[in-house]
């Protein structure tokens, strides 16, 4: 990728306009548009119940279409063949793993329903499971997985097929640190190998660090879009003060940006200077960078959603 | 033509799939799919065959083991396309799993179809063999043709079960699928003895059950006797319509509940 202009005029992979689902008087999604370019990372963000995986759905032709349009490689996706739906790999939320199967007979099952030649699943299979440091239990069954190895299998079957796009659902919701920076090192390497990469996550530090481009639904809607910087600059500028109840009166004018969470409130300014002058010693705060969860938290609100 | 050549690949890695599955818990599947109609081959064919001479013209011991084929490949395929089967679709996310590969829901279902006649066969045999060493088979070649009939029974059965599983909205849906229809077949079939016994209007029923079919093939072929080619055509075309309905029904259920 030594030209940067090809990357941005990348055809795109995944197009949707106005996309729409209902089941019966429940709307899932309620018009997103949504454009990912070949090679790029492109995060969903949102809370429980904000449409991501139906959109996740919509796209591998796992359900239908209510409205809108939606295209995949360039076809709609109602019409697409089992040559392009072998060009996907979906990591699912759920472990749908074979669980009386050994680690290796997984992938090797798998590479059959891709209809894939012996040669190249018994090239493969290996490859995979030492792309996800599963080699050495290759032979044990999936019962006998801690829950990041059957993460990490989940993930090494999506690739079976060597897809173009990779769709993953919460990939590392629930895993411990080592196996989290595992998956997101090689992410990272997938997107070095140009392939395109759609994924829901709740954690923002997970979506910052892998997606080039990030999309906060909720209620089936979009609320805000672009990269993680300018979603930082736009919504809430640069810096966080987290100031405890009462204000002193230079904060209480509306001078300032601000949030009311209860017991204190948050202020976002672009430079930390700014607001600092105005706080005396007996104010207690806290000051941070701004990062993608505020933007996050001040979008989709505060409240608790139940899954 | 070519429309079925480019899909058997598809359907036959799904049997795979099954048949590895099936392959770590061989002893006990072993036992759960022969046990069952052995047992019950030993119990009326010693108990109730020492005190029923005749039944139909025929030797008790000779009369109940095609039953005993039917019974097997009646009860192994419908639990295949029920229990197992609903869990896969439901507890397990096997369906779903595949769906996001290149297969295809028909040829899943078809996949699915092939395992239980499969299963089914092969508990079919187990019978076979014990009753052959057993004098209950006086018609090895015609033993043999009513395989056919079994494996074409197994896709009326899976068809049936594959219905209710895409159905069910629970196990005890399962449960009365199990009660209200795998149990019929059991007794009003004619596994035991003749249905002329039962008043018309409980023959009637009978007809209505794949089972009776089943076994007014088989029942001929393996003791020997001559088969009627009228009455012969009608079973297979019932047989035959049959399971074609409930795919039909069980596809277009499945695909609803799955992609909608």
């Amino acid at each position: 990728m030594s030209d940067k202009s090809a990357v941005v005029e990348a055809p795109p992979v995944i197009q949707a306009e106005n996309l729409q689902k209902r089941y019966g008087d429940f709307e899932a999604v309620r018009g997103i548009d949504l454009t990912v370019r070949k090679g790029r990372c492109v995060g969903l963000l949102g809370p429980n119940g904000a449409g991501k995986t139906t959109t996740m759905r919509m796209i591998m032709g796992l359900t239908t279409v209510t409205a809108g349009t939606l295209t995949v490689f360039g076809k709609p996706v109602n019409a697409i063949g089992r040559a392009d739906r072998a060009r996907i790999g979906l990591v699912p939320q759920e472990d749908n793993l074979d669980p009386e199967l050994q680690v290796r007979q997984n992938l090797e099952v798998y590479g059959h329903y891709f209809r894939l030649p012996s040669a190249v699943i018994n090239e493969r299979v290996p490859a995979l499971l030492d792309f996800m440091e599963l080699t050495e239990k290759e032979s044990q069954s999936v019962m006998q997985l801690s829950g990041g190895m059957k993460r990490r299998l989940v993930i090494s079957r999506a690739l079976i097929g060597d897809p173009e796009l990779v769709i993953l659902d919460e990939p590392t919701t629930g895993l411990d640190p080592q196996a989290r920076v595992l998956i997101w090192k090689q992410l990272q390497a997938l997107k070095r190998e140009g392939k395109t990469l759609l994924l829901t996550t709740h954690y923002m530090d997970e979506a910052e660090r892998l997606a080039d481009h990030i999309v906060i639904i909720d209620g089936g809607k979009i609320l805000a879009e672009g990269s993680p910087a300018e979603l930082i600059r736009e919504h809430v500028r640069g810096h966080v003060f987290d100031v405890q109840k009462p204000l002193p009166d230079a904060l209480a004018n509306g001078r300032f940006e601000c949030e009311d969470i209860g017991d204190s409130v948050l202020f976002y300014v672009e430079k930390a200077g700014e607001l600092q002058q105005e706080l005396s010693k007996d104010v207690h705060y806290l000051h941070r960078p701004a990062n993608l969860e505020d933007v996050f938290l001040r979008l989709t609100g505060r409240k608790l959603r139940e899954a | 033509m070519d429309w079925i050549i480019e899909r058997v690949p598809y359907s036959v890695a799904v049997w795979w799939r099954h048949f590895l599955v099936w392959q770590k818990t061989i002893w006990s599947s072993l036992a759960l799919q022969m046990v069952n109609p052995v047992l019950y081959l030993f119990a009326f064919g010693f108990g109730l065959g020492a005190v029923i001479r005749d039944m139909g013209g025929l030797d008790y011991l000779v009369f109940i083991v095609p039953g005993m084929m039917a019974y097997s490949m009646m009860f192994t395929a419908s639990f295949e396309a029920t229990i197992s089967a609903y869990s896969r679709l439901t507890m397990q996310q096997t369906w779903s799993a595949i769906l996001a590969s290149p297969v295809s829901l028909f040829e899943l279902m078809v996949g699915e179809n092939a395992w239980a006649i499969a299963k089914g066969l092969f508990s079919a045999l187990g019978v076979v063999i014990v009753a052959s060493f057993w004098g209950g088979i006086v018609s090895l070649p015609g033993a043999f043709l009513s395989f056919f009939v079994l494996a074409l029974a197994g896709f009326t059965f899976s068809a049936c079960g594959l219905a209710a599983t895409a159905h069910a909205k629970n196990w005890e849906f399962i449960s009365y699928f199990m009660t209200f229809w795998v149990t019929p077949n059991f007794i009003f079939s004619g596994v035991f003895f003749s249905i002329d016994r039962f008043p018309s209007y409980v023959q009637a029923l009978a007809w209505l059950l794949p089972t009776t079919h089943v076994i007014g093939v088989i029942r001929p072929l393996t003791s020997g006797q001559s088969l009627d080619p009228v009455m012969t055509i009608l079973h297979i075309l019932f047989l035959a319509g049959l399971g074609g309905l409930m795919f039909t029904l069980a596809y277009r259920k499945l695909r609803s509940r799955m992609f909608d």
